[in-house]
């Protein structure tokens, strides 16, 4: 197959797949009118799922700890919304600028380890920044959470409110952008470079790449789109607690990424969205199952979809095109 | 096949259509749907399940209706404190289940994420918990039936000096309420003419104390004042106390409610007897009217030794919720309702209580209790003294 | 000198406490390379066991540990043939996760049987009361605990360095088709090591419920500490799950003592700092 065919048909597929996740998203709005707050809640942790993506599935970096950098933006963005910089966009941004540097703090701890103790290190890291966070309760609001930020109204028009219209679609907007934009990063020789360290590093290192920079390079972009989930949640919530960076929000994250399937960016999306809304459903009808029904399909994951929701459905897609796509070659 | 299928789903669909046509139709017969929002699942789920069992008490007490309006609660879960998926409750309980009073919330951030919602939402929130005094200063709209960390604690300092203990150390977990605890607790006894040797505070999730302890003996206390989470940390601390020999040494330990909560009584046991806490509300509190609840209340949580504070909180926000309606002829008028319920008093379970009219939050009488077996041998807080009318010392100007 | 020596003997009996509950997930994760997140599940459903048969049966101390060491092994048994057996070979990251799901129906489960509440085992009257040491006054439940974790750590170097059983496991860690072909029937040595590990757990859970004391949510509360503390050692290694439980459990107790407001602090960047000196934890095999 020629390479330039090759190239426009994979640009076909991104525009595609971009223009389904936009007519999803604004399906979501005229659907679900009322549940906004939810939607945009979702958005956020999706980004947060996406940013886990890039380290997990692209780098083969096991990690618990990535709610320090979400948490890292959301602070970021509501202590600056609190000092008087209201421009939502603006927030977005330096909630990003703060994930990136905490993701390059974090990846040049966690990257001298490998395996296990490198998913010690990210609890660790996680854990040490909830203890500050806490503790800075005079910048923070500790346990109270931070709260008194009112983000000015989106290009100075559409406000921030009880409906959450503007918040949502501005939700969109990010996400479809940090989406398309890490659609390419990670097809550049930059993400294929992340993706052969992942799978066989000892060929990429005898190809004289030295690997360390180039996987921090990813935690600093990573850190970047999770930071901009972070910033997301603090305009729309306009209330900051410890929860953001948590152990817990980092688990769920990887639950969440781990049942929408490893290393494809779709899979981080399709798994945030199942989840929530199961979540969103079940907790409301019987709460107390939820753990348990959240448990028995992690192992069923574990155990008959290996791959998660994606890889899955990729497979059976695949069987079912088999032989046209034979008869294509 | 098809077709038993198709028979069998006819009837059902049909049955949901009449369904939905006897809500519309209820609907119209004026219900007012009240939502709650607090932690019915997770490591709080007791807490929820008391939110539950309170409010329900009250419906079972006082039927289901008011003034010829229909009340219909409508449960949110919020297992821990998570401001974002407060705000989403609260949002989607507001504009897609059109409730008019919205109750609950146990702990202060997503009270914090609920409050600026109130005004657009014209809707009132009365907080059955969530114990920050700063709560009541973010929005007019809401009310608070529940109590704060500085109103419980600070008439332990004076009783705590007048027992003749003078020299304390405080320990409490570094979170807000423990935080609150140590400044009001410092401000009551210093008040008193006792003094505080050291103050300690301790990561939330602590449970091995005794370096604590040694810490405790080192600085030569008298007494000790303690603000931990209920359950584990508890635990923890009151075992410690006893097994390192304070206890047995004479040093007396005083603390709020919170850590002796009726549901924790049988673990903590025989280590927590003799410890002196102060609070609004003890299970065990004597008068006929507390009686009536608990009996509803433990018929409506399943197990007597499940109850606790959170239930009572939960009782009188639904009275105050019912005054509201009541006062605004069940028409959606958030600052007219709340209007109505400033100042109002009234008899609770815990005692006369009254929404003090200028901070919105419960103006009501504070028990010393003492942790003692009762007649039938089960573990209470037994209530030794009484401090009346006590308002909110972090919200008095 | 006094102080020191009392808050030794408190950071010696915590330490203690963490190697009983966590010597089992070192065993699991370094000698049969699973991480059982699920094991702090294993030994709550030992304290529950032990408080049920202490507390509502009256069958005394002694009887309550043989008994939830039996029980969540019975329990456990079947777990590990249905589940834990299909994720021997698989990634790191799909372990996590099925044992986290593993936990979370155990959590939900005992919630449902059991009820929110704490629950406590009742010690018998030599181990509640306090021993006079000179220096200080001891639980006598704390000495109980420093020498189980003694006999816990001799008896299992002497079974895995000294006995046939330990060859056999030594053997099938190393390289389980070449002791396949030797005779050794690996899937019973698993098995016994899985059962030996979940013993361990239920017992640790028993005997540290007065520094962790028994909910539903103990399985979740503990999980990052059981884990932390085995990646420190070292996985699989007895004298480095020693060593690092009495090295974070010293600095946990007078970092506690010293500087209470801070003392997760240290902990954690006592974590941050032997994981980036010692990649393989303390004593770690090298792979």
């Amino acid at each position: 197959m020629p390479a330039a065919a090759s190239a426009s048909r994979t640009l076909g597929r991104d525009l595609l797949g971009l223009a389904l996740i936009a007519c999803v998203g604004l399906a979501g709005y005229w659907l679900f009118p009322d549940n906004l707050a939810f939607l945009t809640r979702v958005i956020s942790v999706a980004l947060l799922v996406l940013s886990l993506d890039l380290i997990v599935g692209y780098c083969g970096i096991a990690s618990l700890g990535q709610g320090a950098l979400y948490g890292a933006g959301a602070y970021a963005a509501g202590i600056a919304c609190v000092h008087g910089i209201t421009d939502p966009v603006l927030l977005i941004l330096i909630g990003a600028a703060a994930g990136a540097v905490m993701g390059l703090l974090m990846g040049t701890i966690m990257l001298r380890a490998h395996g296990l103790p490198q998913l010690v290190l990210s609890i660790a890291i996680v854990q040490l920044l909830h203890e500050a966070a806490n503790k800075a309760s005079s910048i923070t609001g500790g346990s109270d959470g931070l709260s008194g930020m009112s983000p000015a109204p989106l290009f100075g028009l559409f406000e921030f409110d009880l409906w959450g219209r503007s918040a949502y679609l501005f939700g969109l907007g990010l996400f479809l952008i940090v989406f398309a934009v890490l659609r390419f990063v990670t097809r550049s020789p930059f993400g294929m470079v992340c993706r052969g360290l992942k799978e066989d590093p000892l060929r990429i290192s005898a190809l004289g790449i030295y690997a360390f920079p180039v996987l921090l390079k990813m935690f600093v972009i990573s850190g970047a789109v999770a930071g901009m989930g972070g910033a997301l949640a603090a305009i729309a919530t306009q209330v900051v607690g410890l929860d953001s960076v948590s152990f817990e929000i980092s688990a769920n994250a990887l639950v969440m990424l781990v049942l929408g399937g490893i290393g494809h960016l779709y899979g981080a999306l399709i798994g945030t969205v199942i989840f929530m809304a199961l979540e969103h459903v079940v907790a409301a009808i019987n709460p107390f199952h939820w753990m348990t029904l959240v448990g028995a399909v992690l192992i069923a994951i574990v155990l008959f979809a290996p791959r998660g929701l994606s890889g899955t459905l990729d497979e059976l897609v695949r069987l079912l095109t088999r032989d046209r796509w034979r008869a294509g070659r | 096949m098809t077709k038993g299928f198709l028979n069998r789903l006819l009837p059902a669909s049909a049955l949901a259509l009449a369904g939905a046509l006897a809500l519309g139709a209820s609907a119209m017969a004026d219900t007012i749907k009240v939502g709650i929002i607090g932690p019915f699942s997770g490591p709080f789920a007791l807490q929820g399940k008391n939110f539950q069992a309170g409010a329900e008490a009250w419906l079972a007490q006082n039927g289901k209706s008011v003034a010829g309006h229909d009340i219909e609660l409508v449960y949110r879960d919020l297992p821990t404190a998570n401001p974002q998926q407060a705000r989403a409750l609260a949002q989607e309980l507001i504009v897609r289940d059109k409730v008019q009073y919205l109750g609950g919330v146990y702990f202060t951030p997503d009270a914090m994420a609920i409050t600026p919602l109130l005004k657009q939402g014209n809707v009132p929130l009365v907080i059955f918990n969530a114990a920050t005094s700063a709560i009541m200063t973010s929005s007019p709209l809401v009310v608070r039936t529940s109590f704060t960390t500085a109103q419980t604690t600070t008439p332990l300092g004076k009783a705590a000096v007048e027992r003749g203990v003078k020299k304390f150390v405080s320990v409490v977990s570094d979170y807000g309420p423990g935080v609150d605890a140590e400044g009001a607790f410092k401000k009551a006894i210093e008040a008193a003419g006792g003094e505080i040797k050291e103050s300690i505070r301790i990561p939330l999730n602590t449970t091995e104390f005794s370096p604590i302890m040694q810490r405790i003996r080192d600085a030569g206390a008298e007494g000790v004042f303690a603000f931990l989470p209920s359950g584990p940390p508890t635990l923890g601390f009151v075992k410690a106390f006893s097994d390192t020999g304070l206890k047995k040494a004479g040093v007396k330990l005083f603390a709020t409610g919170d850590l002796t909560q009726e549901s924790d009584l049988p673990a903590l046991g025989e280590a927590a007897s003799g410890m002196i806490t102060s609070f609004h509300y003890a299970v065990s509190h004597d008068s006929e009217i507390n009686k009536r609840f608990a009996a509803a209340a433990e018929k409506a949580i399943g197990a007597p030794d499940l109850l606790s504070f959170p239930a009572v909180g939960a009782y009188d926000g639904l009275f105050v919720i019912s005054k509201m309606i009541a006062a605004t002829a069940g028409k959606q008028d958030a600052e007219k309702a709340v209007e109505a319920v400033k100042g109002l008093g009234w008899e609770s379970p815990r005692g006369p209580v009254k929404i003090d009219p200028e901070t919105r939050h419960i103006t009501q009488t504070i028990y010393l209790r003492e942790v003692a077996k009762d007649a039938q041998g089960r573990w209470i807080n037994k209530e030794i003294a009484s401090v009346p009318d006590q308002k909110d010392p972090g919200l008095a100007k | 000198m006094q102080t020191a020596l009392s808050i030794a003997m408190d950071a010696l009996a915590y330490g203690m406490a963490l190697f009983i509950i966590c010597i089992g997930l070192s065993l699991t994760m370094g000698l049969m390379r699973v991480v059982n997140l699920a094991h702090g599940a294993f030994a709550m459903i030992g304290g529950y066991i032990a408080s049920y048969a202490a507390r509502d049966l009256g069958l005394g101390y002694t009887l309550g540990i043989i008994l939830a060491m039996i029980g969540t092994v019975i329990i456990a048994v079947p777990l590990e043939r249905l589940l834990y057996r299909r994720i021997y070979d698989r990634s790191e990251l799909s372990q996590v996760l099925m044992t986290i799901g593993i936990t979370f129906c155990v959590i939900g489960i005992t919630n449902y049987f059991f009820g929110p509440t704490l629950k406590t085992i009742l010690l018998p009257a030599e181990l509640a009361r306090s021993v006079d040491l000179g220096f200080r006054s001891i639980a006598g439940h704390r000495l109980f605990v420093i020498a189980s974790g003694l006999v816990v750590a001799g008896g299992l170097w002497f079974l895995i360095e000294r006995t046939g059983f330990g060859i056999h496991l030594r053997a099938a860690v190393e390289n389980a088709p070449m002791a396949r072909t030797l005779g050794i029937r690996t899937e019973i040595i698993y098995a016994a090591s899985f059962a030996l590990a979940i013993g361990l757990a239920a017992f640790g859970g028993v005997v540290g419920a007065e520094f962790l004391p028994i909910e539903p949510y103990y399985a979740l509360r503990y999980m990052v500490t059981f884990l932390v503390v085995v990646s420190v050692g070292g996985a699989g290694s007895i004298p480095g799950a020693l060593a690092a439980c009495l090295l974070l459990g010293a600095i946990d107790v007078t970092g506690r003592y010293l500087v209470p407001d801070f003392g997760n602090f240290f902990f954690y960047l006592a974590v941050i700092l032997v994981v980036c000196a010692f990649p393989r934890g303390l004593m770690g095999r090298a792979e």
